[in-house]
């Protein structure tokens, strides 16, 4: 599709197995991303969605297709930091400050540290977090802890932002904030993201766009337009057009589970 | 406020427990053996300490020339140790030839490596080195690989989705995360060390501490005896005090390495 940030053609991962027929992860996947579009990735566990996005990323080797960013492919652009890539865990590391964290991707990319220094501080003051520049991670409670992991993917001012179920060991409430703020800097920031996600609620509160993923192998079984207007808040869970897609959602998930041989066998 | 009564308490503790211990010596010593061929009590030793130190001045010869074996011979094992490790950890090949001489000459007492060494090297510094060396490498070596293998998996994706090179992955994500590992084995090498200084003094030394205890031990001069090891011992906890200041200087990020 021409004008796409990002475009998957046909994407297929298979991981050989000895003695064995390939193990297939996902397959067929053709998805396109225009700019600064939000779209979120749901599905039963384990259908490969997380494994998808480290493909995108250049983490993991794709078995074939294509992926390309503005039109250009991605190995072309392998050495250049155009996603940015933010973990489930946030794994800072440890030894380094919030501001040293987020200075991870601008060190040895051309700009002289005082300019880096500015724009990462300048990325933990948009996450919320300006005075706690030379607090250690452990000295930082979950939710700030992925506030740093945010601004740090945030600060090399990638065309993509790769998010893989950054919420999911946040408790309930904490969860809640995070998405508001999510959706503040992203409106902020008009970044292209995808955000994958096990929560149904949150995918539709955030996105644009809503994909859901079949079970192993994981292909896309639907995908919605999410009929919210922006920008969203947390009242529009009780919207009736929030619930009857929550509903559609959860109906089509609950079914590849059970096509799956039901929860338990997952 | 609670945590510097905690520490205070704490302090109190250690303090007391010292002191119990030498008051417990010193009666055992003077009122239940009553043998001062067997046992002295702690006043002799710090008296004989003080003596050697500040009298004759006899002990500073023993001091210097173990000090410098054991320095010398840990030197170099962290100087071997460490690259050596980090190789073993980076690759297989590397591992695959070290490993069997590692895990041969780690588990081999190396009291047995002794004489054979002062056999190679003669009774000079080189073969007291060799075995410091020896009893110092093993724990600076397997550290420093373990520390590098065991870097979190997510640390060295990060490195990867930010496109870092490798030598970029190395100096900012694998070495930094080392850190407290090689440092652990640091602090296990300097009691091997010492007692390699001991093993080594032992055969066929004319100064050194080892020397000192073993020539006291064989006259049945006590005090000297316990002198010599106190200053093993006082040698010891100074390395160790050494460390924990590399420690909290170099990971201030961990809680642990913080307190005492």
């Amino acid at each position: 599709m021409a004008g796409s940030v990002l475009e998957l053609r046909n994407l297929h991962k298979e991981i050989p197995r000895k003695d064995r027929e390939p193990f297939t992860i996902f397959k067929n996947i053709n998805l396109s991303l225009r700019d600064g579009e939000f779209v979120s990735v749901v599905g039963p566990s384990g259908c490969g969605k997380t494994t998808m996005l480290r493909v995108i990323n250049g983490l993991m080797p794709r078995t074939s297709g294509d992926i390309f960013i503005d039109g250009k492919s991605s190995a072309e652009l392998d050495h250049e930091l155009v996603m940015g890539f933010v973990f489930q865990g946030a794994s800072l590391l440890p030894w380094r400050t919030s501001l040293k964290n987020v200075l991870l991707g601008l060190e040895g990319r051309g700009a002289n540290s005082n300019d880096a220094a500015t724009i990462a501080r300048k990325y933990l003051d948009l996450v919320g977090l300006s005075g706690f520049e030379n607090h250690y991670p452990h000295e930082l409670s979950g939710g700030m802890q992925q506030r740093v992991n945010l601004a740090r993917a945030l600060a090399v001012n990638p065309r993509i932002l790769l998010m893989d179920e950054p919420f999911a060991a946040l408790d309930a409430q904490t969860r809640n904030f995070m998405q508001l703020e999510l959706l503040r800097i992203w409106a902020e920031t008009k970044k292209t993201v995808i955000f994958v996600t096990h929560m149904i609620a949150e995918a539709i509160l955030l996105s644009d766009r809503v994909i859901v993923f079949s079970h192993r192998p994981g292909t896309i079984r639907s995908e919605f337009q999410v009929p919210l207007e922006r920008p969203r808040s947390m009242e529009m869970r009780a919207d009736p057009r929030f619930l009857e897609l929550e509903n559609i959602v959860w109906k089509q998930i609950e079914a590849e589970v059970n096509a799956a041989g039901g929860f338990a066998k997952m | 406020m609670n945590e510097r009564i905690d520490k205070l308490h704490s302090n109190l503790l250690k303090i007391g427990s010292i002191m119990a211990g030498l008051a417990l010596w010193h009666i055992l010593s003077d009122y239940i053996l009553k043998d001062p061929t067997f046992l002295v009590s702690p006043v002799v030793v710090v008296r004989a300490s003080y003596e050697m130190l500040f009298v004759t001045g006899e002990l500073y010869p023993h001091l210097f020339a173990s000090s410098w074996i054991f320095f010398y011979g840990f030197a170099l094992a962290i100087v071997t140790g460490v690259p050596l490790g980090f190789l073993m950890a980076l690759s297989p090949a590397v591992r695959d030839y070290v490993n069997p001489w590692m895990t041969t000459l780690y588990s081999t007492p190396r009291i047995a490596f002794a004489p054979i060494l002062l056999l190679w090297f003669g009774i000079g510094g080189g073969a007291k080195v060799a075995i410091v060396f020896l009893g110092c490498l093993f724990p600076i070596l397997i550290n420093s690989y373990y520390g590098m293998r065991v870097v979190n998996r997510e640390y060295v994706e990060l490195a990867r989705s930010f496109r870092l090179t490798s030598w970029a992955l190395f100096m900012k994500i694998l070495l930094p995360a080392s850190v407290p590992f090689i440092l652990a084995g640091i602090r296990l090498s300097i009691g091997r060390g010492l007692t390699s200084v001991a093993i080594a003094e032992w055969f066929g030394a004319t100064e050194g501490l080892g020397y000192l205890v073993f020539f006291a031990g064989q006259t049945l001069n006590i005090p000297t005896l316990f002198v010599g090891v106190a200053a093993f011992a006082v040698l010891g906890i100074l390395g160790f005090e050494i460390i924990r200041r590399v420690e909290a200087y170099a990971t201030p990020w961990r809680k642990e390495s913080q307190g005492g």
